[in-house]
């Protein structure tokens, strides 16, 4: 994909100034979690474009297709029952990549050009430079990237990269027959789930809102939730952020640590021009 | 040591064998493993045969210097231990730093610099191969562990090859003969004895 480019892991120079490419808009997907029916539809079409084998699990007593997302299987819908005033709650919430703002993964990643970030806001990983350290999935605070046994390269969901930079949606919207997915601009969609939380609101949805965390600057995969309060009900993390120890690594330690090491090499240089070797006086025996 | 021949014997063949062992297993896994500290240095995992050779060797090497160094521990860890005059020697340090040593005790085989190094980069490799091994298979480990073993291994990985820097400056230019001590195993008795004159009145005792 040749798209403007906002950020690539373990760049030693900044990214393209502001302005050095075009601006594009930003795309998001929007998933409406009150209008999901759990068809699954958006698993297959996922399977189908990116041309997975699918890998059978164990049947754990549970509509969903499997405990976790894999390697090879970038989107699940996740099945919660749940008791709600007697009543028996049924969520259904699609999980992938959330495509940060500003994604764990590709602060924590060591491998120049493997995880790129497009000025669309698309996180994408590049199997070619990925070099199986891991490292994406512990900056991660969604817990997405998983690790091929097989390829040792690291894999999820692209928000298909290869269809948007061609003008189409991602294959999971195409798919869904209830529009509870929709592809847009991140401005658009954003707008769209206001007036959809409003009307939930409105319906008697009192606690209806938006999941777009700050903690990781806002996500390009945003969801309507009728329990806005309790995300995890959803299987979704309450306050992600990225880890404060992968932050404080690629931050501070990484200049205190180089100050270090720097010091070492000049400190000793100039140990020796300011005192030179220690010498000593040869004793006859 | 024989008049003609003024040389005194500093260490044996094993000795030596196991002490570059350490130091090419130690130097594998710093350089490798600084390849992925930092973008900049990113062209020493080209050196080393990319970034995936990298990933999967550079645990290797650490099992390869953790092995190595055990060996080197055990044949040196009672002659490393500090003693009273080693203790003295540490607060005096920065006096032999600069050659002023009037009023430094008398080091024996092992001065309390390099005893100190020892301890260090034994702790240090604790530390190491405990975080290494959480990097190592980060689909198996529990979450809580890798987020300290991200900002646990580069720390103490950062500590360690900095006393490696000072080791190295210290084995070759600051102390002059110091190396041929390790690589070829004998030293000069006047070196021996301005360096090292508890060992070397030992040594010339027998």
């Amino acid at each position: 994909m040749s798209a403007p480019v906002k950020s690539v892991s373990a760049s030693a120079g900044n990214g393209p100034a502001p302005g050095a490419t075009r601006a594009v808009h930003t795309v998001a997907k929007l998933i409406d979690t009150s209008t999901c029916i759990g068809c699954k539809a958006c698993e297959v079409a996922c399977q189908e474009w990116n041309d997975q084998p699918f890998t059978i699990g164990a049947f754990e007593g549970t509509y969903q297709t499997l405990p976790d997302l894999a390697p090879n299987f970038w989107n699940l819908i996740k099945f919660r029952e749940r008791e709600e005033n007697g009543n028996l709650a049924w969520l259904m919430a699609k999980y992938q990549c959330m495509h940060c703002v500003d994604p764990g993964c590709l602060r924590a990643c060591p491998a120049p050009g493997a995880i790129v970030q497009y000025g669309n806001g698309i996180v994408d990983f590049n199997s070619e430079n990925c070099i199986g350290c891991g490292y994406c999935m512990t900056g991660c605070p969604f817990d997405v990237p998983k690790l091929d046994q097989k390829t040792k390269k690291v894999h999820k969901c692209t928000l298909c990269s290869d269809r948007v930079s061609v003008g189409l949606e991602p294959a999971c919207i195409k798919a869904c027959p209830t529009n509870c997915l929709s592809f847009g601009t991140r401005e658009d969609l954003l707008a769209k789930a206001d007036a959809r939380v409003a009307a939930l609101q409105a319906d008697g949805r009192k606690g209806a809102g938006i999941y777009n965390p700050s903690g990781v600057g806002g996500t390009h995969v945003v969801y309507i939730l009728a329990h806005a309060g309790y995300p995890e009900n959803y299987g979704l993390p309450r306050d992600p952020t990225i880890p404060w120890t992968v932050a404080l690594w690629k931050g501070p330690l990484k200049w205190i640590g180089n100050m270090v090491l720097l010091g070492g090499i000049l400190g000793t240089f100039f140990h020796y021009v300011r005192y030179g070797p220690r010498r000593y006086k040869d004793v006859s025996e | 040591m024989s008049p003609n021949n003024p040389q005194v014997n500093r260490f044996s063949l094993a000795e030596r064998v196991t002490h570059w062992l350490v130091a090419l297993s130690f130097l594998y896994a710093a350089l490798t493993g600084l390849a992925l500290w930092s973008p900049r240095l990113y062209w020493l995992a080209t050196m080393f045969g990319g970034g995936t050779t990298v990933r999967g060797w550079h645990p290797w090497g650490g099992v390869a210097f953790a092995a190595f160094f055990a060996v080197m521990f055990r044949r040196w860890r009672r002659q490393m231990a500090l003693d009273g005059d080693d203790r003295r020697w540490l607060r005096l340090a920065h006096r032999y730093a600069v050659h002023e040593e009037a009023g430094l005790p008398e080091a024996g085989r092992f001065n309390a610099g390099q005893k100190a190094l020892f301890w260090m980069q034994g702790t240090a490799l604790l530390l190491l191969v405990a975080s290494g091994v959480v990097l190592w298979w980060p689909e198996a480990m529990p979450r809580a562990l890798r987020l300290a073993a991200v900002l646990l291994h580069p720390v103490v990985a950062v500590v360690s090859i900095a006393g490696l820097i000072v080791h190295i400056y210290m084995g070759t230019a600051a102390v002059p003969e110091a190396f041929r001590g390790m690589i070829q195993g004998w030293v000069r008795p006047g070196w021996a004895a301005s360096h090292h004159p508890k060992w070397y009145r030992e040594v010339r005792g027998r």
